[in-house]
């Protein structure tokens, strides 16, 4: 189980090194097609609250699970 | 006589837990209630205090529904939090009871755009923030001092009360509001009318202040305090040590960011789904979620009692995976059952009205069809178009001020409606399972000293960004599958690929890193 948990402490770590640039791409890409204010907002918040905090999430969380640290759960 | 000790000292603690669940409760709920009653009153208040064609006052209603709902939230969490760990959990959730209901009260009180200008948006700006920011440090509060007065074993079902007032709260809030509207008359009620049910959250949250007022100190802080154990800088302690934070990462990515998508979309997703994918009629959906919700209601309680027995986190996994697997399936019925498409119209029951009329220096056309189904389904359309009555102007407009405006009503026959409110109900038992033991599985991960701080902000970031994000991104997504503007969308399913995903992850990630095991509470 503790193998298991450390392969996937490798997964949420790139999963939370690959949203960052995937989502600046996907904003620049759909605001550069149609820069209206929908869309500046909709990313805006996107990028400054929901992708920080799933990218921090996931990489410290995945660090700490690569390491070890959750091999044993109190 | 021994007998008879035993007897009044129990009847002493049912009472006592009584005392501790309703006062911590219904402060609790009173504060969903001002939380939610801007937001269900969000277009009068738009009207008043926002003005579309001020682009400031635009920007800030934007701001004021984003930012209350998931920015200030967790802010609240950590300056409640913080302040409920240093000097009790007793004074915290008073202190964020009056805040709420100051600014609610306030709210109603604060004179409109046309009186006052620029400074009515932006009062109203502020209270709204304040609101966000007493909720925030409100759940932590209650949700703590309940289970800190919990007997071991049935903390589960104590905090499960706590965990019904989200529910409950939109219930009263919306109950008000039918009942102030329905006394005063629709004219009234958007002129001035509007501004009871907020001026009555300060008779709401006198009650509950008098009633919090005289509650005790939670007992294993009371104990730690006096044993000098208190932490002297909960936030440090709870964020940057390690042991701390990775719980705080496991509670927020094993739980509440599932539980927050989970319980947006069976409370709030399912009402959007219905009125604007579906086009049921604005009161006949209400009606569908409402009903639901007041069934579904009292498995919060089921789920953190049973929690007690097997353990958090099988529930709350549970919750998560057959949500998961089951929106597909249960939206799809859900459209096709409100989808004309498949429906056999009754040509003969087919009716048209067109009438014409100027108001003031402009025309307007109103269109209205009603057809009949031969399953009993009953569809309405209503076409306005409005133009300037002088050819001139009328010519100037740009296309897309000319465009009518176009209103989809279907009401559903009996059998679909049961149908439709057995499905949200489903959607609602998902609810109840991830978010009935959760105030439970919180507050058991986290030590007494520090457990305000730590369990308010994964709690307020699960629900106020992870689910409160999904009213957004996933009208984002269905409209992604729009091929053009003037089209129906391709997928309207899409929208659920967002809690779908969240969801899932938050499974796995619990699944493989939560413990199932029950914590005792201690002061160490």
């Amino acid at each position: 189980m503790s193998a298991i948990k450390r392969i996937f402490g490798l997964l949420w770590t790139i999963m939370g090194v690959g949203i960052i640039p995937l989502v600046i791409m996907q904003a620049m890409k759909e605001i550069a097609a149609k820069p209206s204010e929908e869309n500046w907002i909709f990313w805006s918040i996107v990028i400054v609250v929901l992708m920080p905090i799933i990218a921090f999430s996931l990489i410290t969380f995945g660090i700490f699970a690569l390491k070890g640290e959750y091999d044993v759960i109190a | 006589m021994a007998q008879n000790v035993t007897n009044v000292s129990h009847t002493e603690e049912v009472s006592s837990t009584r005392r501790v669940i309703a006062a911590s409760s219904v402060g609790t709920l009173i504060e969903w209630y001002d939380f939610y009653i801007f937001g269900t009153l969000a277009k009068i208040i738009s009207e008043q205090f926002f003005p579309k064609d001020n682009p400031t006052a635009a920007l800030l209603a934007t701001l004021a529904t984003f930012a209350a709902g998931f920015v200030i939230r967790p802010f609240g969490a950590l300056f409640f939090g913080r302040l409920g760990d240093l000097i009790g959990r007793k004074y915290t959730f008073l202190v964020t009871l009056v805040i709420m209901g100051g600014s609610t009260f306030a709210i109603g009180l604060v004179p409109g755009y046309k009186t006052i200008g620029f400074f009515a948006p932006a009062i109203v700006f502020i209270l709204r923030l304040l609101q966000g920011l007493a909720l925030g440090g409100e759940y932590g509060g209650a949700a703590t001092y309940v289970a800190e007065h919990s007997p071991e074993g049935k903390r589960g079902f104590w905090t499960s009360f706590i965990q019904t007032t989200a529910t409950l709260g939109l219930f009263l809030a919306l109950g008000v509001i039918l009942t102030v509207r329905q006394m005063l008359g629709v004219e009234t009620f958007t002129d001035w009318g509007w501004r009871i049910p907020f001026i009555l959250s300060a008779l709401l949250v006198g009650v509950s202040i008098f009633i919090r007022m005289r509650m005790s100190e939670s007992p294993l802080f009371a104990k730690m305090k006096k044993e000098g154990k208190t932490s002297a800088n909960p936030l440090a302690e709870s964020f940057k040590q390690k042991d701390n934070l990775k719980m705080v990462l496991i509670a927020l990515l094993g739980a509440t960011a599932g539980q927050g998508v989970v319980w947006y979309t069976g409370q709030f997703y399912a009402l959007s789904f219905l009125q604007n994918a579906c086009n049921i009629e604005f009161v006949q959906s209400n009606i569908i979620i409402s009903i639901a919700l007041l069934i579904g209601t009292p498995f919060f309680i089921v789920f953190g009692a049973l929690s007690d027995k097997i353990g958090r986190k099988y529930i709350m996994m549970a919750g998560m995976l057959i949500a998961v697997i089951a929106y597909r399936p249960i939206y799809t019925i859900m459209y096709n059952d409100a989808n004309l498409k498949t429906k056999e119209v009754i040509e003969d029951k087919t009716v048209n009205k067109m009438k014409y009329e100027v108001k003031g220096t402009d025309s307007l056309i109103t269109s209205v069809t009603t057809k009949l189904y031969t399953d009993g389904t009953s569809f309405k359309e209503t076409v306005k178009h409005k133009f300037p009555v002088d050819p001139a102007l009328k010519a100037a407009l740009p296309k897309d001020k000319l465009k009518p405006e176009t209103k989809k009503e279907v009401t559903l026959p009996q059998a679909l409606y049961y149908k439709m409110i057995g499905l949200v109900l489903i959607q609602v038992i998902f609810v109840t399972m991830v978010y009935g033991p959760i105030a439970a599985f919180l507050v058991e991960i986290f030590p007494t000293r520090i457990r305000y701080t730590s369990m308010s902000l994964p709690y307020h970031i699960g629900n106020g960004v992870f689910g409160g994000l999904v009213p957004l991104i996933s009208t984002r997504l269905v409209e992604a599958t729009r091929p053009a503007a003037d089209l129906p969308p391709a997928d309207p399913l899409a929208g659920l690929w967002y809690p779908i995903l969240i969801a899932g992850v938050s499974f796995v990630i619990g699944s493989l890193y939560i413990s199932n095991k029950t914590n005792n509470l201690d002061v160490e």
